[in-house]
């Protein structure tokens, strides 16, 4: 929604938000963002969602979606809690939302993304979900003075199915039922 | 933004691609042994859109693209792109589009004028690459100028009845092998 765009910029200006994750587009003016909200819309094969907690705008999330010669995936390019809202645990609610969105309703098989070595918050959430890492890129990211590894992860379908496919499903199946 | 001139050894120079080479790739991006480890077996590039591409490519602020020539004619494409100028890194890639041609060193001999020019004359920190695991002679004509493997992507693509996994790799200004610095930067350390 428009009315979370003053957010959004605010988030991509705060250094804590820098600090830990690339930003979706630099600080701007809200014709801007605007103009980049509209252009997102017409994406098909990119999602932008808003995060909410208790009614309050809290984060955004970002993922493509696609697979012609390769396996049906995401690829989560963008994560981000508020700052002023990180330890909450929506990060983890947040994450665990998606990715039932990932594997429970487009029954994607697998889902990636890349995250700053030293994001230990983003890191474990990845780990408690059931990603790996695949690789592991030096020297990345320049930021505070000096640089940081990147890690490359990947979480396959049958790790969501082990972990979450009897617990966090959004109904239970219809099975003899139907 | 399209590199400048390099001339290496046997007959392989890197040039700044010119509009035909752009409607060459066209015709070499339909061929099943060109793209056995490269990019998809389908296409809706025209004549139009070749121009088009030529044009963003030249446009670009955040890549550098090379024609390869053999012979004085040219067989193929390399390049860095996604550049980040604040990391200092960035994706580079090369494509052979003469598949008569491979196995004669062509790779290897372009990305080590590749990878000087971007060492020597952009300053960056890092390059990094990702390459079918299959393409054996890819990967290690990466290695001869200073790329090491960081892992390995499973199951990347499909393609004939079989999933290719992909090798990633990476390299540092310090891991380009001194002595296979090419001509200008040679002979500035080593005047004649």
């Amino acid at each position: 929604m428009e009315d979370d765009l003053p957010a959004y910029s605010r988030w991509m200006a705060d250094m804590r938000v820098r600090r830990a994750a690339g930003v979706w587009h630099q600080p701007a003016m809200p014709a801007t963002w605007k103009e980049r909200l509209k252009e997102q819309a017409k994406e098909q094969r990119s999602v932008l969602w808003s995060i909410e907690a208790d009614g309050r705008l809290v984060g955004l999330a970002r993922a493509r979606v696609g697979g012609v010669e390769s396996p049906p995936s995401a690829h989560l390019q963008h994560f981000i809690i508020d700052p002023d809202e990180w330890r909450k645990g929506y990060g983890w609610d947040a994450a665990l939302a998606l990715h039932r969105y990932f594997f429970d309703y487009l029954d994607l098989k697998r889902s990636g993304t890349e995250l700053r070595g030293d994001n230990v918050a983003a890191l474990r959430i990845a780990e408690k979900l059931g990603y790996t890492e695949f690789g592991r890129g030096h020297q990345v990211h320049y930021r505070d003075g000096s640089y940081v590894d990147e890690s490359w992860m990947l979480m396959e379908r049958a790790a969501w199915d082990e972990g979450f496919g009897k617990t966090e499903r959004e109904y239970v199946p219809f099975g003899s039922a139907r | 933004m399209f590199g400048p001139r390099i001339v290496g050894d046997n007959g392989i120079e890197l040039r700044p691609p010119v509009l035909e080479d752009y409607k060459v790739f066209t015709g070499w991006q339909m061929q099943p042994e060109v793209t056995r480890f490269w990019g998809p077996r389908f296409s809706t590039e025209t004549t139009a859109t070749a121009e088009e591409r030529f044009k963003r490519h030249l446009e670009s602020n955040d890549s550098v693209s090379w024609s390869i020539a053999y012979g004085g004619e040219t067989v193929g494409f390399t390049g860095i792109f996604d550049i980040s100028w604040t990391d200092r890194d960035g994706e580079t890639g090369i494509f052979i589009g003469r598949h008569d041609l491979y196995g004669k060193g062509i790779a290897s001999e372009a990305v080590r004028l590749r990878m000087a020019f971007i060492w020597n004359e952009m300053r960056l920190h890092r390059a990094h690459n990702w390459i079918a695991l299959a393409n054996q002679g890819s990967w290690r004509a990466n290695q001869k100028s200073g790329y090491s493997q960081i892992g390995t992507y499973p199951r990347s693509w499909f393609r004939s009845g079989e999933w290719f996994d992909e090798w990633l790799g990476e390299a540092f200004p310090s891991t380009f092998p001194a002595d296979k610095l090419p001509s200008p930067w040679r002979d500035k350390h080593h005047p004649k």
